[in-house]
């Protein structure tokens, strides 16, 4: 199991949908991407996610890719959920449903038996009965939640400007831009470090990290 | 086209999984011999590839998040749903990461062709991957298109991404390091700040991807 690395957690969710009901879900995703995105703005505001996506996979869409191959004989078609966010399973699926429940019911409506996302022990049911564990988890930045990203970002960008806009000045000048640099980038600056064992899927995670140390260690002890 | 957000790219693999057990397999898992294809894969997955800063993922260029699991069946919902099962099980692959797909996958060929050919050889129709190109012909084989894509971060390159992390974090030891000095002493401390940390050169110093702890994550520093 490898649902956690470092701040991230890889929740994979599968849900089924009614026999051609695939097109509407689709329609409605289209239409939000393209006509409702202000309606995004729940999601946004959980600034917890990194990435998230929704693939709706109809029974005819399953590769089969050689004819020795049994085709998938389905009804249902399957959405799968894939979403990678900071924090523990609870405050993600609670977050979702005190905060973008209207959102969540409608992506989810034409899931069969979608209990809907309030209130929150049935909606854990549905998500917990429907998840998959992964196999292999990986992330560039362990240490960086999604809000370290974006204010990085916001981080590189002033100091970029501000190298340029102080190269040369005289030391009055510098502290007056170095003092509005601060004051711009007040909610970006913070340091980062290694996330605190939250569960005991984090600590089985950082016990196979202290496995793979002590395998490099050993194998640098053997080469020496 | 709802794989791509901007600069993001997600995607979405589902690679069949042959029935049955292997005829032969390599020497570094020959103990499965015995174990189903499916439970081979999990292996590798789970024990065989490292994680974290060696994940074969890490050496993937652009990557920001992946992962690998195993859908071995469609769940139950209970009466009065159908109660339906798939015939094969599939790997599934899933990748977030910055640019065009091509791209990607000869990177990713070109970085983790070993892991690659561990893994493919227990999926349906893997015997003609033998190079880049037909690598890419088969994930694309194996590609279901994104219904819609969610980036609640940014879609720049992973060096710039890295960059501009590490930049972050030096530049907020810098600022509690010189709060209260004089604007002599910050004009020069900055100065040497800016030489140190090279704002502009993302190869280096910068984070290594992957990296888990403060103690390795710096790369390039110099001194």
């Amino acid at each position: 199991m490898s649902n956690i690395a470092g701040k991230s957690y890889a929740m994979s969710v599968i849900t089924p949908l009614p026999p051609n009901t695939a097109w509407m879900t689709r329609l409605l995703f289209w239409g939000v991407g393209h006509f409702f995105a202000s309606k995004l703005k729940g999601l946004q505001t959980l600034s917890l996610i990194h990435y998230a996506r929704w693939v709706v996979i109809t029974p005819d869409q399953f590769p089969q890719l050689s004819p020795k191959q049994p085709k998938e004989d389905l009804r249902y078609s399957y959405m799968l959920f894939h979403s990678n966010f900071n924090g523990s399973w609870d405050q993600y699926v609670d977050s979702f449903s005190s905060s973008i429940s209207v959102g969540l019911d409608t992506f989810w409506a034409r899931s069969i038996k979608y209990p809907k996302s309030v209130p929150m022990l049935p909606f854990h049911r549905y998500i917990t009965s429907n998840q998959i564990w992964n196999d292999h988890y990986y992330n560039a930045y362990p240490m960086a939640a999604s809000n370290d990203i974006k204010s990085a970002k916001k981080v590189r960008d002033s100091l970029l400007e501000f190298t340029g806009a102080v190269a040369g000045v005289d030391a009055a000048t510098f502290e007056r831009k170095y003092n509005a640099l601060l004051y711009n980038l007040q909610h970006d600056l913070s340091q980062m470090g290694p996330n605190p064992i939250v569960s005991l899927s984090a600590w089985a995670v950082e016990d196979r990290l202290n496995r793979e140390r002590k395998t490099v260690e050993l194998s640098h002890g053997a080469g020496g | 086209m709802p794989n791509q957000s901007n600069n993001a790219y997600a995607l979405t693999t589902l690679c069949p999984i042959l029935p049955g057990v292997p005829d032969d397999l390599p020497p570094e898992i020959s103990h499965m011999n015995g174990q189903t294809h499916s439970a081979c894969i999990r292996y590798l997955l789970q024990d065989v590839f490292r994680v974290s800063v060696n994940s074969p993922m890490a050496k993937v260029p652009n990557t920001y998040l992946s992962r690998f699991y195993i859908l071995q069946d469609v769940p139950y919902q209970g009466h009065p749903a159908i109660l339906e099962h798939l015939k094969s099980e599939y790997l599934v692959f899933s990748s977030n990461f910055h640019g065009d797909l091509e791209p990607y996958l000869e990177g990713m060929w070109a970085n983790v062709k070993p892991e690659i050919q561990a893994l493919l050889p227990h999926c349906w129709g893997s015997e003609n991957v033998r190079d880049s190109a037909s690598f890419i012909a088969y994930i694309r084989k194996c590609q279901i298109e994104t219904t819609f894509f969610f980036v609640g971060s940014t879609d720049e390159p992973l060096d710039v991404q890295l960059k501009s992390l590490y930049l972050k974090q030096e530049f907020s030891k810098f600022v509690f390091e010189n709060q209260g000095k004089s604007k002599e002493e910050i004009q020069r401390a900055f100065a040497e700040f800016e030489r140190r940390t090279q704002p502009v050169n993302t190869d280096a110093p910068t984070w290594v991807a992957g990296a888990y702890s403060l103690d390795t994550v710096v790369k390039g520093a110099g001194e």
